[in-house]
């Protein structure tokens, strides 16, 4: 059995090469742990999503010092006091450098639910006052923790939804491919049809669809089922032509003569051996999502409050104030950047992985 | 020729000259305490303008951005004073009131022209308001404001230049839709059911695609060329019919542009850039643009408080889909424990940056018509909030909701706008407020130009909207009277079948005094009694709630350096910026 | 070859048919609709609504309303009627799409200019710190949201004083005549749209270049030229440059319709003169037979260039052809 004994030796070897890709390492490195930073997001944030402090609305991001006195001391921040200027009514944030508050570990602080269980443990937090390492926004919220409890939604969306379109377009293009004829010949033009049909403009009417009354996460699983909607034709027509050239190889015909039933022929055989080419195909469909759930938010017809997205905090720093007044509020655009690169180095030094393997 | 004869050739000849310039022009002035000062004539101004005009012709479409647009190409008989808001001739030269207030006279200014030339004349008053604005089926039109007393107004041409106007009883409003722009009967004629056309067709007059200079008007400016979807140029009626205190013709700019623009950032952008003279913009943009200016850029930011700008309410509805709701909001106790719950101050200081002030009941307060009702806005407090609602029997529940009667938790949702640099923050902060007090709030945001039509369908719990103000009461009944088609909060009034009465057995007692309060206004002659008659329906409406008013937003513009008299003095409405007064400097 | 095309085309009748049919009802589904606006405004009595309603035949049932459309175009080349804007449908797309081909076109050959040279080079040295930076700034392109590119473009100009921030043309040049001046003050605003839309084309295309350029590299027909001799750059050039590019032909006449609905974003903050804002605002107002015409002619575009890629391969590779 040439291909028992293969399959070991295929994927340590696969393990191999991607080593030596260095984008496709660091990709990987930076993208487990964003989604670990996302998983243990409430741990992490100092703050809850929506608290406010109504004192420090638009405050700058507060620096950490480790210095005091000549000395290196525990890492502290000052307190910020805000005041306005009369004229201009620009806020203006003043440290009291007289009071430096050091930054404590495992604080206690909002409750929040993480796996099933209720804790109330923040990873640093300061007593007596507020730490901001990215600043606040319009209403004082703190920009760390929106972020990073938003970067749930921005990176799931892409997930599940990649998930939810492969779902759909391996048994609908599998099916496709393997039977041909008339079923294919019609699958083929409804494909074509859906394809036809320009992205945007139907991803913008789909979404105007989802009523406004569903809660946020209702309207979060509505965001990712159009985004899904819209993608598994393209991943359909690719799987059905992949499952055609391997139709009439030697393991199919062998699992037909045994007379395995069709569909488990299609899951349990012909798709392990695309899984290369699916991981690949994958990966970069992903940030197509992230972007697409970044746009909709941008133009408001996303996730709403008080959920948060990437997307969605952007639309804050969407303003000539914010460019010039507030630019920390920028930072989640530099998070989107930074995801959409990552599986994009990924998806390439895997498919050149997957290339070298098939060559 | 005999000496006689010259003589009173020359007499004739000077008053033919000095006659027609003074009797028939209307001498701009009184506004030196507001700065405006003599101007230079020449000069261009380029203004934003939001998107596209969906049409030429006024009465056609609601579209603001037309209207912004026709403030400069038409008159109506009347207009407002810059500075007082009142009414005062305009079209019209002068006009009378009969003891009983049902017929008005009005005598039409002499040598007017239309921009091709032709004299304005009575005919085209009644054209106006018989074939367009009085016509149920133009879209622009208000045919309901001229249907007084279940009858129809009677418009009747007197002589060339005096058109009366015969109501079925008195209403002294009506002095206010005098206001509306008056439109050229001889191009506008093919399209009117007098001209042989069906009702509908008048809405097809002067597309977009139609000839700029057949879209004529007796206004300051008049259309020259359109560039689809980018600008929007205008020049200098040399026949307009305005002049200066010291006698030169208004206006003194000789070209004005509009650019469309739609983002509100672009719109600023193009002004820092220089590129657009003058820009009304928010609270929010106000310290970006102030500082700016205190840098040493050549613009000025100027604030003034507005009588027109639409001050945010929220509203509770009454007929809830959720019977406990409904019941619960009702409640005169529940509205007043929550108003005690709303921070106005921070929303007036974080949301418009200190830019609007504490609001008043339907009418604003800078408005001739206001009542004083502060004292009724309570103070922020939640402790009293909280206190109130312990009060009501709403005992606060295990997880720092409270508990309705029936033991589910108080929850309910409030639907705002997304689409805005207000709605949102608003939404959060009182959110936040609310929850502190044991109050759960889902937020429900929407597109704000669907924010009205999701109050009047009766599909939300609460909801975040904004009416604007008018500088007669009168004008704007259907939101505040009991019944209304616009008053949202409490459908259950609204009368069974459109135009009949409203439903009576639904409304609070404090709901049918409001009612008969607005009869009473409506018909009232005398404007001290009229003011009385509003004044008490401020104060039942602050003292009863049936929306909880929020702030009055300032309306804050800025404009470059090179003009000058520029007053900001209606509000937000653009066109209200008497540009015939700007000049370039 | 031209049985081939014809079938194509039949094929296309009913497949737009069946695009706007779903368009049509995807717009249904949305919530509220046109009258909104006049609700809005109280002067107007329910009656006035009920009249307008009439009036624009919105209160027939909704296959009714459709299949008038679909007869209307059909008979009378009558695409239908925009309320929002009170003409017909024809005359207001036919404004708009002078500038938004412009615009796509300009966009395409800039990123062609910019992806090929750079594609080619990232194929000849694909190690090397020059190879790792283009990969990085185009991948970054890629990655940034359209909008927020624009709009850090649009501060950038703001912050060293220049005025051009938006639109085609500064306002005293928007209905100027043609002449050098105005040339140029199209050029000084066209590169902010240009290079917000273009970035992320590019790195797909200096992929793409690069994937076909080491495939015809490795061909035998090169070793050939190689081992008769022919100089390193006339290989390059001569030989594999013009093979590598043939097939990207074909994806730049796939690539125009989607430009359409990709400038849609960037067309809005920096206000273009295109489509783009046109087909969003009438998405929010439900306008109903602007959008489904838009999108009729955009799946149509879609379905052209679609045949012309087919038709440019088959002329390319003689294999095909006979297949």
């Amino acid at each position: 059995m040439r291909q028992g004994a293969a399959v070991p030796r295929r994927s340590s070897l696969a393990w191999r090469r991607f080593r030596r890709s260095v984008p496709g390492v660091i990709s990987a490195a930076v993208l487990l742990l964003l989604y670990a930073v996302a998983l243990l997001a409430p741990f992490l944030a100092p703050y809850s999503l929506v608290e406010q402090h109504p004192a420090l609305t638009y405050q700058p991001p507060q620096r950490i010092h480790i210095i005091r006195e000549g000395r290196l001391a525990r890492p502290y921040v000052y307190p910020m006091a805000k005041t306005r200027d009369p004229v201009t009514f620009v806020s203006r944030f003043t440290a009291d450098t007289s009071r430096p508050l050091p930054i404590r570990f495992f604080v206690r602080g909002d409750s929040y639910a993480l796996l099933g269980l209720r804790l109330d443990r923040h990873l640093f937090g300061v007593d007596g006052g507020t730490v901001f390492l990215l600043g606040t926004d319009a209403v004082g919220r703190c920009v760390l923790s929106r972020l990073l409890v938003g970067s749930r939604v921005s990176l799931t969306v892409g997930i599940v939804g990649v998930a939810i379109s492969f779902a759909i377009g391996i048994v609908l293009g599998g099916l496709s491919g393997y039977y041909a004829g008339v079923l294919d010949t019609l699958l083929q033009r409804v494909i074509e049809i859906l394809l036809s049909i320009p992205r945007l403009p139907i991803l913008l009417a789909l979404a105007t669809v989802i009523p406004a009354s569903w809660p946020s996460t209702r309207v979060y699983l509505g965001i990712v089922a159009v985004l899904s909607l819209i993608g598994w034709a393209g991943l359909a027509r690719v799987i059905r032509g992949q499952v055609m050239a391997v139709r009439h190889l030697e393991y199919v015909t062998a699992a037909r003569a045994i007379g395995l039933r069709d569909m488990r022929i299609i899951l349990r055989h012909i798709m392990p051996n695309l899984s290369s080419y699916l991981i690949v195909t994958a990966t970069l469909a992903l940030p197509g999502y992230i972007l697409g759930e970044s746009a909709l938010s941008f133009l408001g017809l996303g996730v709403k409050e008080p959920m948060a997205s990437w997307g969605l905090l952007l639309r804050d720093a969407q303003s000539f104030n914010a460019l010039h007044l507030y630019p920390w509020l920028l930072a989640p655009g530099a998070l989107i950047v930074i995801s959409v690169m990552a599986f994009n180095f990924l998806g390439d030094s895997l498919r050149d992985v997957a290339d070298i393997q098939s060559s | 020729m005999t000496r006689r004869i010259k003589v009173w050739i020359v007499i004739g000849v000077v008053v033919g000259l000095v006659a027609p310039a003074s009797a028939a022009d209307k001498l701009v002035r009184g506004y030196d305490s507001l700065g405006v000062a003599p101007g230079k004539a020449g000069g261009r101004l380029t203004v934003i303008l939001g998107d596209s005009p969906q049409s030429f012709f006024y009465y056609g479409v609601i579209d603001s951005n037309l209207q912004a647009l026709a403030a400069h190409l038409y008159d109506g008989l009347v207009e407002y004073n810059y500075r007082t808001y009142e009414l005062e001739p305009a079209l019209a030269e002068k006009w009378t009131i009969s003891r009983d207030g049902r017929v008005y006279t009005f005598n039409l200014r002499r040598n007017v022209k239309w921009h091709d030339g032709r004299d304005f004349t009575a005919d085209d008053v009644i054209f106006t308001f018989d074939q367009i604005v009085a016509n149920p089926e133009a879209r622009g039109g208000d045919a309901n404001a001229f249907m007084v007393g279940g009858q129809r107004v009677k418009f009747e041409k007197v002589d060339t230049y005096t058109v009366r106007l015969t109501l079925a009883k008195a209403a002294p409003a009506m002095l206010q839709y005098m206001r509306l722009y008056m439109m050229p009967k001889h191009k506008l004629l093919p399209f009117s059911v007098e001209g042989g056309a069906k009702p509908a067709d008048i809405n097809t007059a002067w597309p977009t695609t139609a000839e700029p200079r057949e879209v004529i008007g007796t206004g300051p400016f008049r259309l020259q060329s359109y560039v689809t979807g980018q600008k929007i140029t205008l020049v200098r009626n040399p026949t307009y019919w305005k002049t200066d205190a010291s006698g030169t013709r208004l206006p003194y700019l000789a070209q004005l542009e509009m650019l469309i623009v739609r983002d509100p950032e672009q719109q600023v952008a193009q002004f820092l850039a220089g590129n657009v003279g003058q820009l009304n913009i928010s609270g929010a943009q106000f310290p970006e643009l102030r500082s700016r200016q205190q840098a040493g850029a050549p613009f000025k930011v100027v604030s003034a408080r507005a009588l027109f700008g639409s001050p945010p309410h929220l509203a509770f509805n009454f007929d809830a889909r959720n019977p406990d709701l409904a019941r619960l909001f009702s409640d005169l106790r529940w509205r007043q424990a929550m108003q005690m719950a709303i921070n106005r101050q921070r929303i007036i200081d974080d949301i418009y940056n200190g830019l609007a002030e504490l609001p008043g009941h339907g009418v604003a307060p800078i408005s001739s018509w206001y009542f004083d009702t502060k004292s009724h806005l309570g103070k922020f407090d939640l402790q009293a909030a909280g206190r109130a609602l312990d009060e009501m029997g709403l005992r606060m529940g295990p997880d720092g909701v409270r508990l309705l009667p029936n033991g589910r938790p108080l929850e309910f949702t409030v639907t705002y706008g997304t689409d805005s640099a207000v709605w949102p923050p608003m939404a959060t902060i009182i959110q936040n407020d609310f929850k502190s007090i044991g109050v759960r709030v889902n937020l429900v945001g929407i597109l704000s130009r669907t924010l009205l039509s999701t109050g009047l369908s009766g599909n939300y719990e609460a909801l975040l909207l904004a009416f604007g103000d008018q500088p007669d009461p009168e004008l704007r009944k259907p939101i505040w009277q009991p019944g209304g088609a616009l008053y949202y909060w409490h459908r259950a009034t609204q009368p069974a079948t459109p135009g009949g009465e409203p439903n009576f057995a639904a409304m609070q007692p404090w709901e049918r005094q409001i009612y008969d309060l607005w009869e009473l206004g409506g018909t009232t002659v005398s404007r001290p009694q009229r003011k009385a008659v509003y004044d008490k329906w401020q104060v039942l409406f602050a003292q009863n709630l049936p929306v909880i008013m929020i702030a009055k937003p300032t309306a804050v513009g800025a404009i470059h350096n090179r003009y000058g008299n520029y007053i900001y003095s209606l509000g937000v409405i653009p066109g209200f910026n008497p540009v015939p007064l700007l000049y370039q400097k | 070859m031209l049985r081939f095309v014809i079938r194509r085309v039949l094929l296309m009748v009913p497949a737009l048919l069946v695009v706007s049919a779903i368009v049509f009802a995807v717009i249904q589904l949305q919530p509220g609709g046109f009258l909104t606006q006049y609700l809005e405004d109280p002067r107007f009595s329910p009656q006035t609504v009920e009249t307008i309603k009439r009036q624009f035949g919105l209160d027939r049932p909704l296959h009714v309303q459709y299949l008038r459309w679909i007869q209307g175009i059909v008979t009378r080349g009558d695409f239908g009627y925009s309320f929002l804007n009170g003409r017909p449908v024809a005359g207001l797309i036919w404004e708009r799409v002078g500038w938004t081909v412009f615009l796509a076109l300009v966009t395409i050959a800039c990123t062609w200019v910019i992806a090929i040279p750079l594609g080619i080079y990232t194929a000849v040295r694909p190690r090397g710190a020059a190879a790792t930076a283009v990969n990085l700034v185009s991948y970054l392109g890629q990655a940034m949201p359209d909008f927020l590119l624009a709009l850090l473009l649009i501060a950038f100009v703001l912050s060293r004083g220049g005025a051009n921030v938006g639109g085609l043309f500064s306002p005293q040049y928007i209905d100027a005549p043609w002449g050098w001046a105005r040339v140029r003050d199209m050029l000084a605003h066209l590169w902010i749209p240009i290079a917000a839309i273009s970035l992320e084309g590019v790195a797909a295309l200096m992929r793409q270049m690069r994937a076909q350029l080491l495939d015809v590299l490795g061909a035998d027909y090169i070793r050939t030229a190689h081992a008769k001799g022919v100089a390193e750059q006339r290989v390059l050039w001569k030989h594999a440059v013009r093979n590598a590019v043939n097939p990207l032909i074909s994806l730049a006449g796939l690539s125009l319709p989607g430009l359409i609905s990709s400038t849609i974003l960037v067309s809005i903050v920096l206000n273009l003169p295109t489509i783009g804002p046109f087909l969003y605002d009438s998405l929010l107002n439900k306008d109903q037979y602007v959008v489904t015409t838009l999108l009729l002619i955009s799946s149509l575009l879609l379905m052209v260039g679609n045949l012309l890629a087919d038709l440019a391969l088959l002329w390319v590779d003689p294999r095909i052809r006979y297949q």
